[in-house]
């Protein structure tokens, strides 16, 4: 029986042509990734395939696991999990599925384990602790698919190097497996293949659905572009034009980059629209998560006008009521500019409807490089993980925790990852040491001596360490979370406890769309009660940080070359003219063949701003890089500001630029070397150690409930990372925070890629006697950098003579 | 860097300490001991290196100045025992000649029979003439109070958005706080006021606001 054709005829529909190529090529016993959009029935695609291989193959042992479907995110796997039992159940197929994440009962995961179930759906960390309970070997033995679903969301993240990892071992004990993975589109679609199969058996495919949705994109436009603010990342000046927008609309969703702007949102669409009141809500990842749960279920029964909410809703399950997507502020990339739309518009024959409101100026421009980039289809690469010694550590004592691993095929099966595909023998005995003997300086404490060596079998034998090492299992690090509960009430979710400790009980802040004041803190809980007062704190969160990607910096300096050369102009460029005009007047207005600088000097100091436009991490690597070539010749300590247009250097002396870029200061040689030279002075590779510490298991966030404060996480980490520069250079964590920070704080590839360009173009240096359209956001930000090489004498000397002036 | 309280010299050493050369007092605040390994214990574990290097620089400071006696302003040890506790231990006996006088702080929880040291006294404040010594700042009708617990800091801010942030000897007319000596310690940053002096600390030198 063909099950597809009987079910699908069951329900009158047709499958669509890339279901039926699916099913063809699961059934020739190939592997492949399929390129799919949500809500096509890209799950179907895979899973009829899977249910017929069962089907086909009658196998004295069908009682045992014979599909792992993966997952990245819980409210997916729910859906899955219901569609596939769905599925069975219409064709009285003996064919059961179980789910397991990190939500399931203890209860649940003992009865899973004695109850017979031919599939699983479950998330990565969910699968490795699988891999870390006794008996696995035997649970999937006879296993014959396994399905990565969103495989682009995992692909950029650590997760995706867990997956590499477990694959692999799938693969050792099943060298039959096929291995199927969904994926939305991205730049670099034939890696994403590769690197998720593997060397497999048999013959790999991609199968492209085609069937990307038609979206509308429109830009919310001030009536004057004179009153419109130069600066800032709010957005709410043209508030008032979204209130048609949403009225007209059927249901709305409007995206902000961060926890905090979203809540000013929420608190000011009420204020200023009191009817939404009670058909709006707030959804962010600090929110109580059965809150959430609740705006999720009032947004698929529609009763829901719009939800201000923030990446947290940028993937899951389609809402269908949903036709209209507001974007305020940058959507920093083209993928997940392209995403958001797509979560509007799932009625059939309806199209996506997406605002992007800009909130500042000089933004207005991204309108017209989205519009752009999005007809030309420039979606970003997606970045593996490579090295990530961290993570194979972790894996490597999670074997050791359940069945225990050999040193010589554990090695060969890594090898022929992605990820470890590079790593020596010699790498391999570090880890070795490291998880045995603690490596070089942890030698001394035996904490660190996890792993023991019997009869050419690695395992863990202490019970303690195995316990603690299944808790810390995973390879997402969170910043120390307080829970905010209200007297006597409900939770209403998680702050960063960075923020509850600068408050004072009486204090009132603004959370979860409420004013709250705080009461009292006890342990990891802040209490809180309502307030009356109007105006509360908003909480700052960390993140939101996320730089312009490549495709939209280059789509952005098209568009101004665009404007310059006197191309036909649509409505944003027209809108920005009058700025354009201005910024000429008063600078200069950069063509894609110009990079520009202006210097200016202020009370504040002597400033030189550069324009790149390639995004805050190039920029902020640049920076640092400039910096570091600058203080080679003088000595100097540099403000460092940035955002995705350029970046200010700001000093307290006059720097000649001009006769600094005749010595080439922007040389594309060395980039690799300075770059690594700058940073030593920075804190960015000690950030970076802390996660790499604690996905190491170097450092033990806690048991559950009982979460160690972070502070002191990053207090321990900060010395660890002192012990192995001063003690053992070579140390392989150590060195994968320098790659990290290397390659994903700065860039490194880009950067160069930039200096390149920078020297194919013509500098133009202009001396602004006021702040001018480009710089004013830059000067006004508050996040700054600090770079130095004056010793420190100097720098108090210096600032105690400004002092004592005074 | 010499000062003149009530009529005495005083040196404020760059060491994070205070010399009182007339009666050859060495006075030392905060050195929180014990804290590397209170977060091992915890779970969260910190190389033990951080801990002998405050050793190493309090003996160094003991062999430059050759004290008589030397006044401990609190937070010696930071928690409960731990065997950082023996470090110090051998510390005095390696100065058998020496007194020590803890004066407690809030940190410091040892059980009493862990004190009970040849050449060790522990009280809660300790009068000594016109001087008062105690952990936690406090006004006095007229003895001059010596103390620690805030470990003071300042921020100088400057052109170029400039800032910085040192540890400080903090001089008012009537007390004197001082920097925290232990490494593992952070800041607290004082608002400056015109009555008072603050002397910064760092890379070896004293220097005057």
């Amino acid at each position: 029986m063909n099950l597809a054709q009987t079910w699908f005829k069951q329900k009158g529909w047709k499958p669509h042509k890339f279901q039926k190529e699916t099913w063809a090529a699961i059934k020739a016993g190939k592997s492949g990734l399929l390129n799919a959009p949500t809500g096509f029935g890209k799950t179907f695609a895979i899973w009829f395939g899977v249910i017929q291989h069962f089907y086909d193959h009658p196998k004295p042992k069908a009682n045992k696991l014979h599909c792992l479907y993966i997952s990245p995110l819980r409210a997916l796997s729910k859906e899955i999990f219901l569609a596939t039992n769905r599925v069975s159940h219409d064709l009285g197929l003996p064919y059961s599925i179980e789910l397991r994440t990190g939500d399931s009962s203890m209860k649940d995961r003992t009865r899973q384990k004695k109850d017979k179930h031919q599939a699983l759906i479950t998330t990565p960390e969910s699968m490795h602790l699988m891999l870390a309970a006794k008996g696995y070997r035997e649970q999937f033995s006879n296993l014959a698919f396994v399905i990565i679903d969103e495989w682009h969301e995992l692909l950029g993240s650590k997760r995706g190097v867990q997956i590499e990892l477990a694959l692999a071992h799938l693969k050792a004990i099943n060298p039959n497996l096929r291995v199927w993975g969904i994926s939305a589109t991205i730049g670099n679609m034939e890696q994403a293949k590769d690197i998720l199969l593997g060397p497999v058996s048999g013959h790999t495919e991609i199968i492209k659905a085609n069937l990307e949705k038609k979206i509308t994109i429109n830009t919310v436009l001030p009536d004057e572009i004179e009153k419109f603010p130069w600066g800032g990342h709010l957005g709410l000046k043209l508030l008032p034009k979204l209130v048609p927008i949403i009225e007209e609309s059927k249901s709305t969703l409007l995206f902000t980059n961060m926890r905090s702007q979203a809540e000013t949102w929420y608190q000011q669409l009420l204020e200023q629209v009191p009817d939404l009141a009670g058909r709006i809500a707030l959804h962010h990842s600090s929110i109580d998560f059965q809150t959430r749960k609740w705006v999720e279920e009032q947004l698929h029964s529609g009763s829901l006008k719009i939800v201000v909410c923030t990446s947290s809703l940028d993937l899951g399950v389609d809402f269908r009521p949903v036709d209209t997507i507001i974007q305020v502020g940058s959507a920093k990339g083209v993928a997940r500019f392209i995403q958001r739309a797509g979560r509007s518009g799932h009625s059939p024959g309806e199209k996506s409807r997406i605002y992007f409101v800009p909130t500042n100026s000089l933004e207005i421009v991204e309108g017209s490089a989205l519009k752009d980039a999005v007809r030309h289809q420039l979606i970003e690469s997606r970045i593996p993980y490579v090295r990530s010694f961290d993570v194979l550590i972790q894996f490597m004592v999670t074997l050791g925790v359940s069945e225990g691993f050999q040193s010589e095929s554990l090695y060969r099966e890594i090898k022929t990852t992605h990820a470890f595909q590079s790593v020596t023998p010699e790498e391999w005995q570090w880890c070795l040491d490291f998880i045995t003997r603690g490596g070089q300086s942890l030698g001394a404490y035996d904490e660190f001596h996890k792993v023991v060596l019997e009869d050419g079998l690695y395992r863990v034998t202490s019970k303690a360490i195995a316990a603690r090492h299944r808790m810390n299992i995973g390879t997402i690090v969170g910043t120390s979370m307080m829970n905010v509960k209200v007297l006597g009430g409900k939770n209403l979710g998680t702050i960063e406890e960075a923020f509850i400790s600068r408050l004072k009980p009486g204090n009132v802040f603004w959370f979860a769309g409420r004013n709250l004041e705080l009461h009292s803190v006890k342990d990891m809980t802040a209490i809180v009660r309502a307030s009356k007062e109007k105006n509360g704190i908003i909480p700052s969160w960390l993140g939101g940080k996320m730089p312009l990607s490549s495709q939209l910096s280059s789509s952005i300096r098209k568009a101004l070359t665009h404007y310059k050369e006197g191309g036909k102009l649509d409505e944003e460029l027209k809108k920005l003219k009058p700025l354009f005009e201005l910024q000429q007047e008063v600078s200069h207005l950069p063509g894609n063949d110009e990079l520009l600088i202006e210097k200016l000097k202020t009370r504040e100091g002597y400033h030189i701003f550069m324009y790149p436009f390639d995004g805050r991490l190039v920029h902020e690597g640049m920076a640092t890089l400039l910096s570091y070539r600058i203080g080679l010749l003088t000595p100097v300590t540099f403000s460092i500001s940035m955002n995705d247009y350029g970046f200010e250097l700001l000093s307290d002396q006059d720097i000649q630029v001009e006769e600094l870029i005749d010595n080439n200061l922007f040389s594309d040689e060395f980039v690799y070397e300075d770059a690594i030279r700058s940073i030593n002075s920075s804190q960015m590779a000690q950030r970076r150690f802390r996660d790499i510490a604690s996905i190491a298991g170097l450092v033990f966030t806690g048991y559950p409930g009982q979460e160690k404060k972070t502070r002191h996480l990053q207090a321990s980490s900060q010395l660890f990372f002192k012990v192995f520069e001063d003690n053992e250079e070579q140390n392989l964590l150590l060195l994968q925070a320098y790659d990290e920070v290397i390659n994903f704080e700065l860039e490194i590839s880009r950067q160069q890629a930039a200096f390149r360009r920078i020297n194919t173009q013509k500098i133009v240096v202009t001396y602004p006697t006021k702040p001018t359209p480009f710089c004013f956001a830059i000067m006004v930000a508050r996040f700054r950098e600090v770079y130095s090489n004056e010793p420190i004498e100097v720098r108090v000397e210096k600032l105690l003579k400004q002092i004592e002036k005074k | 860097m010499q000062i003149r309280i009530r009529e005495t010299d005083f040196t404020l050493l760059a060491e994070k300490a205070l010399w009182r050369p007339d009666t050859e007092q060495l006075i030392i605040a905060d050195i929180h001991l014990g804290k590397a390994s209170h977060f091992r214990k915890a779970g969260i574990s910190i190389p033990a290196d951080s801990v002998l290097e405050d050793m190493r620089r309090l003996d160094l400071l003991m062999k430059s100045h050759q004290p008589k006696e030397v006044i401990l302003l609190g937070d010696l040890f930071h928690s409960s025992y731990n065997r950082e506790w023996h470090l110090f231990e051998s510390f005095l006996e390696s100065f058998p000649g020496i007194q020590f006088i803890l004066v407690k702080g809030n940190h410091d929880i040892l059980k009493k029979d862990r004190y009970e040291l040849p050449n060790f006294s522990v009280m809660d404040t300790w009068e000594d003439g016109m001087f008062l010594y105690s952990h936690e700042p406090m006004e006095h009708a007229d003895k001059f109070v010596f103390s620690g617990h805030v470990h003071p800091g300042i921020t100088l801010s400057g052109k170029g958005k400039q800032h910085l942030s040192l540890p400080c000897f903090h001089i008012s007319p009537k007390q004197a706080v001082l920097p925290a000596f232990g490494k593992l310690t952070g800041l607290y940053i004082l608002d400056r006021n015109e009555k008072d002096n603050y002397y910064l600390v760092y890379n070896g030198i004293v220097r005057k606001v």
